[in-house]
């Protein structure tokens, strides 16, 4: 048969039974409820921490590198510009020993030229005034159709042609 | 017409003493509890720190909102209560929710509400006697006037008082209405359907399709939310003013 309780009671079974219910779920909410959900926001505060300690540090790193490039960069162009610099330089001062000294060559060479042609027009002229003063006397033995004096004739033709010729000869 | 309306049913007596009777009201709570239990379980398996399924978005959401209902209501140094109130809220809830299919809800027994709310009695004293020490404990009754202390006193006791029949009050008032509104609709049911000849058609208790669903709105659903709210409530506001000096 069924037994039933009065609808408003109180019975002291039932609240040491409620009491004893309470406390058990309350433990075994905790256990399985708060306890691992606050495990894995822990967990996950912790991972969120590494991760922007991480990135921070990789980020600082970074920085550095970037520091590091810039300043070997400048340092090669530095260094190319000294290069090119002293490459210019070089260039400058070889250029110029170059002209000076095919310059001083030519100079010496036009001055052989000129000395060449000097000593050669010398020995023309010789050579004609030679020729000139037998030609003038063979002419003028034949129109004289007489041998005149060596020693005459020799200043006669001098004479001549310091006279006659020696503008216009050596203007030709 | 037939309604009855009885109290907790003895299921049965464990045979020590004089055999202690374990009513449907303990029966019903340890599946509640086992149903409670078994939902952690299975919310907070395979939690990620990252989550990839809803299932971790509802927890996480539940613990929050739990934790931000007892950090709000008692304080930040408090949060260590919240297991405490996340399993009476939800054992207050679900017991009177528990009516919906069909059991008989353990709220509906004031042996249980009396009992939460007597332990919510002994935490107010123990936290006031924390708070103020053994001489401050007895003094703080004659505050802010001497001649107030029988006031005070009957102020304590009156409060778990009122909070066991609150709880108790209304869903065991919601059962009642609920059984009185099944019959009278059953009662019609047949006046109505008496009149054909087919035994079995006239037992048909037609009228109580649909209309007990709308009353189940207000009095299982609201009531069972609000009632597990203002017993928690309660609890939280009494011990953290307890707390302060």
């Amino acid at each position: 048969m069924k037994e039933f309780m009065d609808f408003v009671t109180i019975d002291v079974w039932t609240m040491i039974f409620t009491w004893g219910n309470l406390l058990i779920l309350f433990l075994l909410v905790k256990k399985f409820l708060f306890k691992p959900v606050n495990q894995m926001l822990e967990q996950r505060a912790k991972q969120i921490e590494e991760d922007s300690q991480g990135a921070a540090k990789a980020r600082t790193e970074a920085e550095a590198m970037r520091e590091e490039y810039e300043r070997q960069l400048s340092e090669a162009r530095e260094t190319a510009g000294e290069i090119i610099q002293s490459a210019n330089h070089k260039a400058t001062l070889r250029s110029e020993e170059i002209l000076n000294e095919a310059q001083t060559k030519a100079g010496e060479m036009l001055k052989k030229a000129d000395a060449q042609i000097a000593k050669e027009r010398q020995k023309a002229m010789n050579e004609m005034k030679d020729d000139i003063s037998d030609l003038a006397l063979t002419a003028a033995r034949q129109i004289l159709g007489r041998e005149i004096n060596s020693a005459d004739h020799e200043r006669l033709i001098e004479e001549f042609i310091e006279n006659a010729g020696e503008a216009s000869w050596q203007n030709q | 017409m037939n309604v009855e309306v009885n109290g907790p049913r003895i299921m049965f007596r464990i045979p020590i003493l004089d055999g202690i009777p374990v009513t449907e009201t303990v029966v019903n709570m340890w599946i509640i509890m086992a149903a409670i239990v078994l939902a952690c379980i299975w919310l907070t398996h395979g939690l990620k720190v990252k989550p990839t399924s809803k299932k971790q978005i509802v927890v996480e959401t539940l613990v929050g909102m739990a934790v931000g209902f007892v950090e709000s209501t008692m304080g930040k140094k408090f949060r260590h209560w919240t297991p405490y109130i996340t399993a009476l809220f939800s054992l207050s809830i679900i017991s009177s929710l528990s009516s919906l299919v069909g059991m008989r809800p353990p709220t509906a027994d004031l042996s249980v509400t009396l009992a939460w709310a007597l332990l919510t009695f002994v935490l107010i004293q123990g936290m006031k006697f924390k708070t103020n020490g053994f001489l401050g404990y007895f003094k703080s009754f004659t505050e802010p006037v001497v001649f107030i202390t029988p006031i005070n006193i009957v102020g304590e006791i009156a409060t778990p008082i009122s909070m066991s029949f609150r709880h108790f009050g209304n869903i065991g008032a919601g059962m009642v209405i609920t059984s009185l509104v099944y019959g009278a609709l059953g009662a019609l049911s047949s006046l109505v359907l008496g009149a054909i000849p087919n035994s079995f058609i006239a037992s048909i208790p037609i009228f109580q399709l649909g209309l007990p669903a709308f009353l189940s709105i207000y009095f299982d659903l609201l009531t069972s939310f609000l009632q597990a709210y203002i017993f928690c409530m309660l609890t939280m506001v009494y011990v953290s003013n307890a707390s302060e000096e």
